[in-house]
């Protein structure tokens, strides 16, 4: 990848915050591999819960999924009692990857080096020739397998989400969501979920560029041009910011406007975004009204690396994975309800197509953060602005066009990174 | 009494279904993508999704236009809504074979391909590998895609697709 190769430069100067605080974030922030080192340990190693996987993906005792913690390979089972547990995946004996499919159901977990078995809860089973052969070799004899295990992570289910910490002593989830939040993952992730597919899309950028761009309200209508190309009536009129207590989770919401429904969708339930639209294909947006709340358009994040997007009835877990300092591997898990009809999940399958790696209203995010990659990467000591909406950091309930959000991500990053 | 053996429905000949198939690669790779709708029949399903999805049935995959008039709004979306950096395609198309017909009207067939992107600064990479599933017919005289189902071997894309595959 000629255009994003860059020299990891070393700076052997301590990284200083500006004195302005959370409206810049200097540029080596995005490229600085001794920085991106540190964020392994302090974010995804330390005190933050690592989104895992869907509980659905795995709904059967020895169920297996594969995953990474930041740049930590995880296991996450099922085990023969239906609990689940999370591990990395690294053997204890040489530390090769003892799962290496995507999902799988195993009875039990076994390294291909050298046979170690484990349970899967993680626990060593057995080695293969501890004894030795024809009694020659073996392990000492004061070899434990009750000492040998692959190392646990801290797990816990929070509405059909699987979470892990390296922190042993983590607050529960409900808790590290905050008041603010946890009703809303709930409103929408509260009930049998199903999977109705999934991509994944390499973005050439810092992972903490992605979440800055999800948090970005300000972009929303500048460089995602689509609806109003199509002159597509916004539903979505008026809108607002909340933050969590400790600003770097958000939520992004905006409510239809008061308009007078046409008949023949008010009897069927049913409202057409794009009623007087200049789209040819006008199945695209057939939506329904889901909730009583008015809300039609929501973007939530949890910091450090996902996000739930409720857009119309298209309902979807954004996790991006950091692959490198320069490199994101964004994951589209689009979802629907067990209860879904089938004429409800068809809306959810045409809605699709606003969103994702090839999405008509949010293709550009693809590229957008690579452009701030390249734009900066001769100038680690430069810094963005962010001064839209003011310099604080606080839930704006009655405007979008506001970075305070971003600022809130900045403010959650500084302290769990001592920065 | 006399047997009545039904009329077999015309349906479009070998030679016009590879035809069909490298005339649409080439309009795509020599940058015509206006003429992509019109390679399809009005309720023609066009869709791009991953052998991750297929194989699993699961219906939401990349792309999925279910009539001529989404891959229209997908055209018109390309030239003045959608920002991206300038690249083009190279397809490389495999033999293609013809497989049992799922419907009267239509010829039922399948080619592997790849695609190389270009991008503007030079840069070459091998962007997608998979199979096309095809169901061609005619259409007053001339053949047209039913349906198009991309299935990309891969389940990740290089930053974003905004020219069709």
């Amino acid at each position: 990848m000629l255009a994003t190769t860059q020299a990891t430069e070393t700076h052997p100067e301590p990284f200083k915050w500006p004195s302005e605080g959370v409206t810049r974030a200097p540029y080596r922030l995005f490229t600085d591999p001794d920085i991106y080192a540190q964020e392994q340990q302090r974010i995804f190693r330390g005190r933050a819960w690592n989104y895992l996987g869907l509980e659905v993906e795995i709904p059967n005792p020895g169920d297996y999924r594969t995953t990474t913690a930041g740049e930590t390979p995880v296991i996450v089972t099922r085990d023969r009692d239906g609990k689940v547990h999370a591990m990395v995946n690294r053997c204890a004996h040489k530390g090769a990857l003892v799962c290496l499919k995507k999902k799988d159901n195993v009875p039990s977990l076994t390294c291909v080096y050298h046979s170690w078995n484990y349970e899967l809860d993680g626990r060593l089973k057995g080695v293969a020739f501890r004894n030795g052969l024809r009694g020659q070799g073996g392990m000492p004899d004061d070899f434990d397998v009750g000492k040998h295990r692959l190392q646990p992570l801290k797990v816990e289910i929070f509405c059909g989400m699987i979470f892990g910490s390296f922190a042993e002593d983590m607050e529960d989830v409900e808790t590290y969501l905050g008041p603010d939040m946890a009703p809303f993952i709930k409103r929408n992730l509260g009930r049998p979920l199903r999977i109705l597919g999934t991509h994944s899309q390499t973005i050439h950028n810092n992972w903490k560029l992605y979440a800055e761009n999800l948090r970005d309200s300000y972009h929303a209508t500048l460089l995602h041009t689509f609806y109003t190309t199509f002159k597509v009536n916004r539903l979505d009129m008026d809108g607002g910011i909340i933050l969590s207590d400790k600003k770097w989770h958000h939520i992004s919401f905006a409510r239809r406007a008061n308009l007078t429904e046409a008949a023949e969708y008010k009897d069927s339930n049913v409202h057409s975004a794009s009623f007087d639209s200049a789209l040819e294909g006008p199945g695209l947006l057939q939506a329904w009204e889901e909730f009583d709340d008015g809300i039609t358009h929501s973007i939530q994040t949890i910091f450090p690396n996902m996000c739930v997007q409720f857009t119309l009835n298209s309902l979807a877990i954004r996790f991006f994975a950091p692959r490198g300092v320069n490199k994101t591997e964004l994951f589209w898990i689009y979802l629907g309800y067990e209860r879904d009809s089938e004429e409800q999940s068809q809306m959810r399958v045409m809605q699709s197509n606003l969103t994702g790696a090839a999405g008509l209203v949010s293709l550009e995010d693809g590229c957008i953060n690579e452009f701030v990659q390249r734009g900066t990467r001769a100038d680690p000591q430069c810094a963005s602005f962010m001064e839209m909406g003011g310099r604080q950091v606080e839930s704006e309930k009655s405007s979008r066009a506001t970075e305070t959000s971003v600022r809130g991500f900045w403010h959650g990053y500084r302290e769990i990174m001592g920065f | 009494m006399r047997k009545i053996t039904p009329l077999p429905l015309d349906t479009p000949s070998h030679e016009m279904v590879t035809d069909l198939i490298v005339r649409y690669a080439h309009a795509l790779d020599d940058g015509q993508i206006d003429l992509w709708p019109g390679f399809f029949t009005a309720s023609a399903l066009y869709h791009i999704t991953t052998r991750e999805n297929h194989d699993q049935g699961l219906p939401i995959g990349i792309i999925r236009c279910s009539s001529r008039g989404m891959m229209a709004d997908r055209v018109k979306a390309f030239h003045t809504a959608n920002i991206f950096e300038p690249h083009c395609y190279n397809h490389m198309i495999g033999p293609v074979v013809i497989g049992p017909a799922k419907s009267a009207d239509a010829v039922s067939s399948r080619c592997n391909f790849q695609i190389v992107r270009i991008m503007e600064d030079g840069r070459m990479d091998l962007f997608a590998s998979g199979k096309y599933l095809d169901e061609i017919v005619l259409e007053g005289g001339v053949a047209k895609f039913k349906e198009r189902i991309v299935i990309l071997d891969s389940r990740n894309i290089d930053i974003l697709i905004v020219v069709p595959l």
